[in-house]
């Protein structure tokens, strides 16, 4: 753990704090961002956490950037600050030059685009705010294999689109154009530890939204008062208080033994589960906050929407549910001798993912 | 929101769990158990608890002056975790590792500590918990077996309800009455007794469990002397003493793990058959015990360092959650293959099930209903 954490933390969750509201939020319904935001974050080189500083970065690990990504979900920020902070990531796990500026990624293979003598072509859908981003970081086929690839988006053809929350969520199309930057081949080992930073990230701030949620409700049953006291004083409240507690906790322990297990093993079970716990969570999250909010939660005037939409969004997005659950399986299916306990608390060989570079 | 934690385990503690699990095997292998659902409370084998005695892995947490190991909690963890998982009968002596030694080196005189703790260690003394009555189940607080002062010591009187294996127990640590109850402060003049269960004056009377097997008991005392050397802590403070108690009752794996056999079971099962869907099923279960591993590890390890009283609401969530899924395992098991759950079947997926089935109502009940437990938790959350 980098000893910048807290500090970090304190400082970016009071920048949020001051300076994104519903009202911001609410923007991208209008298809703008938040440019100052975005600003304020690359001055104070927040935007360059967990990047080594051989390559420009600002110094941090990992868990610094997760932590990071939690609070822009905590706070809904209209920024594409995962993308561009797991774009480059992904950069320097290639061995490729990181990027100064806006970007996204796409690292769903089905809809990889087919790599020519260093020209680019096909389309490719729901990619995060492509329209806003300069560069693209994407899984591309060549007749040798899977690569990653970064490509300018200047010359792309960029149809917009939006998932539930209003967040931007593209349809980029290239023929024939020339990338600038191209992996080795990468192995299936490669391509999962890449679904698995991926997951990471969603989970961070999914995990920050999750938060945020169960942070509103229990105010709401503070204020609220029906029958002559506060709603939380009624049992039925209480009980929906307890779930909604319940799934806040184990999605923030989820979390942190997440960002512990990517830190110490670069292929690990921990993401998988979480990903596939997060799915039940965000289910209870959601049915039960709005229950409790009841009418006035259902209203664009409330803020709680912009986090419950977000969550129905997100969980569809990127590598999803049934990507880890068939990891899962096809783990189990191929350590047929040992019991489910022995799979379950396996040692595991230390290979963090800073050591991990895809070189060849 | 409650910070939990995040453990990583040390090498040591790896090559530990390994040590534990071979010799656990070995003994399978060996005959010397059968692995059973809810073994720690209903896998009660008095030579089983000799031989794990034997190996130093009772009371493994305590001062060597006494028979411990002085290892830490996370390898106490380990180590339930992995008798649990296989199934082994630590019934005997459950109560005596997981409570009355905690409770006797935190407020116990050293005479009590010399005299009960190595018997604890070498598997040879068995307590008995004393806290629920006929009309006192989750309001505790109204407890009314009552303690008189005698010359030398005490007199007991009452009657003390659903006590594991009081019928192969040595002791019982009671929660009497030694005041009179003071409607303004109902928590106050409670104290805890250590009882010989042997002692005149004690009618232990089985009830039985629906299934006909006994394991829990009630326990009747008439004028039953008890000395004063045999007092916990401090006349009046049983409330808070047994509260301290709690936090490491209510979330250790035993919470999550009491159907862990069946499931273990479930996915070889699924293997077997080679039935991806049926595993894809059941990842969402092996992700749930996961995310629930996470939080029990986080409060044993909040109470090794010694923040007990912040634990005690993260600890009521962790047994919330966690009966809750073990109650589910039976559930979601015969959706996924064909089972025919009875106590002796041949098929062990059978056996398992049923098993799981006819204890899971007590998981919630046990240990804190979870009701009570919610009100705890939502108290807790609101005043944050």
């Amino acid at each position: 753990m980098s000893d910048m954490k807290d500090m970090i933390v304190d400082v970016v969750e009071r920048m949020l704090k001051e300076n994104v509201d519903k009202d911001l939020v609410d923007t991208v319904e209008q298809g703008r961002w938040a440019p100052e935001v975005w600003n304020m974050f690359k001055e104070n080189e927040i935007t360059a956490v967990a990047i080594t500083e051989d390559n420009g970065g600002a110094g941090g690990d990992l868990e610094d950037l997760l932590n990071i990504v939690r609070l822009t979900g905590k706070y809904a920020a209209p920024i594409p600050f995962t993308e561009t902070t797991l774009a480059n990531y992904l950069l320097e796990l290639t061995n490729l030059q990181v990027k100064d500026d806006l970007a996204t990624y796409m690292l769903s293979a089905d809809q990889a685009y087919t790599l020519v003598n260093g020209k680019l072509t096909g389309e490719a859908s729901q990619i995060p705010w492509a329209r806003h981003s300069k560069y693209l970081v994407t899984l591309a086929e060549s007749v040798e294999g899977i690569h990653l690839v970064e490509v300018d988006l200047k010359q792309a053809e960029i149809t917009p689109g939006t998932n539930l929350a209003s967040e931007p969520r593209d349809t980029v199309k290239f023929n024939n154009l020339d990338i600038s930057q191209v992996s080795v081949v990468l192995s299936p080992d490669h391509i999962r530890t890449m679904k698995t930073l991926e997951t990471a990230f969603q989970l961070a701030r999914m995990t920050g939204a999750i938060d945020k949620i169960n942070d509103l409700t229990v105010q709401y049953t503070k204020e609220r008062e029906q029958f002559g006291r506060p709603i939380h004083r009624f049992q039925l409240v209480q009980q929906h208080i307890v779930q909604l507690a319940g799934e806040t906790v184990v999605a923030l322990a989820a979390f942190n033994n997440v960002t512990d297990a990517l830190l110490a093993h670069c292929q690990n079970n921990e993401t998988a589960y979480a990903r596939i716990r997060f799915e039940e969570i965000i289910q209870t999250i959601a049915t039960t906050s709005h229950q409790v909010h009841a009418a006035i939660g259902t209203t664009h005037e409330h803020s709680l929407h912009q986090y419950t939409r977000r969550l129905w969004s997100w969980r569809d997005e990127g590598t999803n549910i049934s990507y880890w659950t068939d990891f899962v399986a096809t783990q189990l299916l191929e350590n047929s001798g040992d019991s489910l306990w022995a799979y379950l608390t396996e040692t595991k060989i230390p290979t963090t993912i800073e050591g991990v570079i895809f070189n060849g | 929101m409650f910070h939990l934690p995040t453990v990583q385990f040390t090498e040591e503690q790896e090559q530990f769990r390994l040590e534990v699990r071979a010799f656990l095997q070995q003994e399978l292998a060996n005959g010397t158990f059968t692995p059973k659902c809810d073994s720690w409370l209903s896998g009660d084998d008095p030579k089983f608890s000799k031989l794990i005695g034997k190996k130093g892995w009772i009371g493994i947490t305590w001062p060597k002056k006494y028979g411990g190991q002085e290892r830490s909690t996370i390898d106490r963890y380990i180590l339930t975790e992995e008798f649990l998982a296989i199934g082994a009968p630590v019934a005997a002596h459950w109560f005596a590792d997981r409570q009355t030694g905690p409770l006797l080196l935190r407020y116990g005189t050293e005479e009590q500590r010399q005299f009960f703790l190595p018997q604890i260690v070498n598997g040879e003394c068995y307590f008995g918990i004393g806290l629920s009555e006929p009309n006192s189940g989750s309001d505790l607080a109204s407890v009314s077996t009552r303690a008189e002062k005698v010359e030398g010591g005490w007199i007991v009187n009452g009657q003390k309800i659903w006590t594991s294996n009081a019928h192969l127990c040595h002791y019982m640590v009671t929660l009497v009455r030694t005041s009179p109850f003071d409607g303004k402060n109902k928590h106050a003049g409670m104290s805890q007794l250590i009882v010989d269960l042997q002692a005149d004056g004690i009618t232990v009377v089985p009830i039985k469990f629906l299934t006909g097997e006994h394991h829990y008991n009630e326990v009747f005392f008439e004028n039953v002397f008890v000395p004063d050397n045999m007092v916990v802590g401090a006349i009046g403070n049983g409330w808070a003493q047994g509260l301290a108690e709690l936090a490491f009752e209510r979330s250790g794996p035993e919470r999550i793990l009491s159907t862990f056999p069946l499931l273990d079971e479930l996915i070889q099962k699924l293997k077997y058959q080679n039935n991806r869907e049926g595993l894809k099923q059941a990842s969402k279960v092996v992700a749930r015990l996961w995310s629930l591993r996470n939080l029990s590890i986080g409060v044993a390890q909040l109470l090794e360092s010694g923040e007990g009283d912040d634990v005690s609401i993260p600890a009521a969530l962790v047994k919330a959650l966690g009966t809750k899924f073990e109650q589910s395992i039976p559930e979601i098991t015969r959706l996924l293959v064909q089972t025919y759950p009875t106590l002796d079947a041949q098929r062990k997926i059978d056996r398992l099930m049923a098993e799981s089935i006819l204890h899971a109502p007590g998981f919630t009940i046990r240990g804190g209903t979870s009701e009570v437990l919610y009100g705890v938790v939502a108290k807790g959350v609101v005043a944050q």
